[in-house]
């Protein structure tokens, strides 16, 4: 891998000419938080920021999209095309990273490959950067705290410069094009990144066991944790819809009024509303708030394990924010495993 | 009687607005002005210039780069000609993007200072009416784009 560095004082300028390799998304305030927008300026980018309000996901998985149009004279038409514009997002946290990696066992490596996830996947180029883990973030125990793999460039703090990993083809034309900003790294600047890895490692101040989560999970199956988790929840899939890898949806045909013509949208689901497992017939697989909160952790810490090897948690933190009910999936975990600390 | 070609100068040196505005003033042209990005960007959408002269430095010394940008992103001024006039590449030293890589969606790049005669040519060149306009960003620099 390339290992370079680029003044902060310069990144501005980098910046600039970005928008060559699609359009610009990087963490700007709004209100409270922070999310991935295009900025007016380079002063409305804000790199030190916890976590946003929406992981990258929809950037690849938009809330809503139209697959294709149909009318009744015309035919089918395509809108795959309406997915291929070029995307930069700069400032992806590491664990956001893992999450798109997630998101890519899915839709892209899986039995069934979903071409408009694929085709966002492909146009969209990705630079990361590293944070320091507030008391929300547990991404170090779910090993989502660094990433070697699934962006283009990744910028790591190392004082006056950034440490800078090209990671991509694509990422290396992102340097070449940029001329002289990026340099090689001093002995001394890989030391202060060494330094400042360690710092970052220790400076976790929440954390989960995972080792044997997927035993234990099997074993409290009927756990009374689960319907206290049940009284609480509010089914409001506030948790689903800032998660990096949730990726249930839902697919409508819309008519128009004429029942001419219409289109197939695919729109944000959520497997702890009440309507997630209701089939034709009226039947409803998971009637109970309980069973929905409990599909919702074996799916993420036992299920996926399964299948595809690691859970399809990467320790954010968002879920924690925005449940109104106040239900913390670190809290959770050690209630399960019985452990006093639990509230 | 033709109506006068209308240019809006984007910069946030009053000098340099007074001083060229004059110029393309006694040339013909209506001239409106802004200060920043933001009210440029407001001002030619609701107003539709026939040229836009764009400054890259103001508040932020990137600014005018990311409000071309955001120009290019309104459907009704992605054709609309804009000449970048700046003297970035002379100020920063560092910064050895050359214009002429494709990588800028903008028309032309001109430095600062500008040459009034050159200015007036170019400007006359990109609002008449053969000019094919946006050339610049669907021609050489859209391979990278």
């Amino acid at each position: 891998m390339k290992i370079l560095k680029i003044p902060k004082k310069d990144l501005d300028l980098f910046a600039s000419v970005l928008p060559a390799f699609g359009k610009l998304y990087a963490p700007v305030k709004r209100g409270s938080g922070y999310a991935f927008d295009q900025p007016a300026s380079w002063s409305d980018v804000t790199l030190a920021y916890p976590r946003t309000i929406l992981p990258p996901r929809k950037f690849f998985l938009p809330p809503r999209e139209a697959l294709f149009a149909f009318d009744a004279g015309a035919g089918y038409r395509d809108l795959l095309s309406e997915a291929s514009e070029r995307q930069v997002l700069f400032g992806v946290h590491a664990y956001d990273i893992h999450g798109l990696n997630i998101l890519d066992r899915v839709f892209a490596q899986g039995r069934y490959s979903d071409p408009y996830y694929m085709t966002r996947r492909k146009n969209t180029a990705i630079i990361g950067i590293d944070f320091d883990p507030d008391a929300q973030h547990f991404a170090r125990s779910m090993a989502a705290d660094f990433a070697d793999t699934g962006f283009d460039l990744f910028l790591s703090d190392i004082g006056d410069d950034y440490l800078v990993r090209v990671g991509t083809s694509r990422g290396d034309d992102m340097v070449v094009m940029s001329g002289c900003l990026l340099s090689e790294p001093t002995p001394d600047d890989i030391a202060e990144f060494k330094r400042r890895s360690s710092e970052r490692v220790a400076a976790y101040r929440t954390g989960v066991e995972l080792g044997d989560l997927p035993e234990i999970l099997e074993m409290e199956y009927h756990s009374e944790v689960w319907k206290e988790l049940g009284d609480r929840c509010l089914s409001c899939g506030s948790c689903s819809m800032v998660c990096p890898t949730c990726y249930c949806f839902d697919v409508a045909d819309e008519v128009d009024l004429g029942a001419r013509a219409g289109r197939r949208v695919r729109t944000w689901d959520s497997c702890l509303f009440r309507t997630h497992a209701l089939v034709a017939g009226g039947e409803n697989f998971r009637k109970n708030r309980s069973s929905r909160i409990m599909f919702r952790f074996y799916h993420k810490q036992r299920g996926f394990v399964a299948e595809y090897g690691r859970p399809s948690c990467v320790g954010c933190g968002r879920c924690i924010g925005a449940c109104p009910a106040g239900i913390d999936i670190v809290s959770v975990i050690r209630m399960i495993r019985g452990q006093s600390d639990a509230h | 009687m033709n109506q006068a070609k209308t240019v809006l100068i984007i910069d946030d040196d009053p000098d340099f607005v007074r001083a060229v505005g004059h110029l393309l003033r006694s040339a013909g042209y209506a001239v409106a002005s802004a200060s920043n990005g933001r009210d440029g960007l407001a001002h030619a959408k609701t107003a539709r210039p026939d040229l836009i002269l764009l400054d890259v430095m103001m508040q932020d010394r990137t600014e005018g780069f990311f409000t071309l940008e955001q120009i290019r992103d309104v459907p009704a001024l992605r054709t609309t000609p804009v000449i970048v006039i700046s003297s970035i590449y002379s100020d920063h030293p560092v910064f050895r993007v050359s214009p002429e890589s494709g990588w800028l969606p903008a028309d032309l790049f001109l430095p600062k200072p500008i040459e009034p005669a050159r200015l007036l040519a170019e400007s006359a060149r990109l609002t008449a009416p053969g000019y094919v306009a946006g050339e610049a960003t669907t021609g050489k620099g859209s391979e990278l784009r």
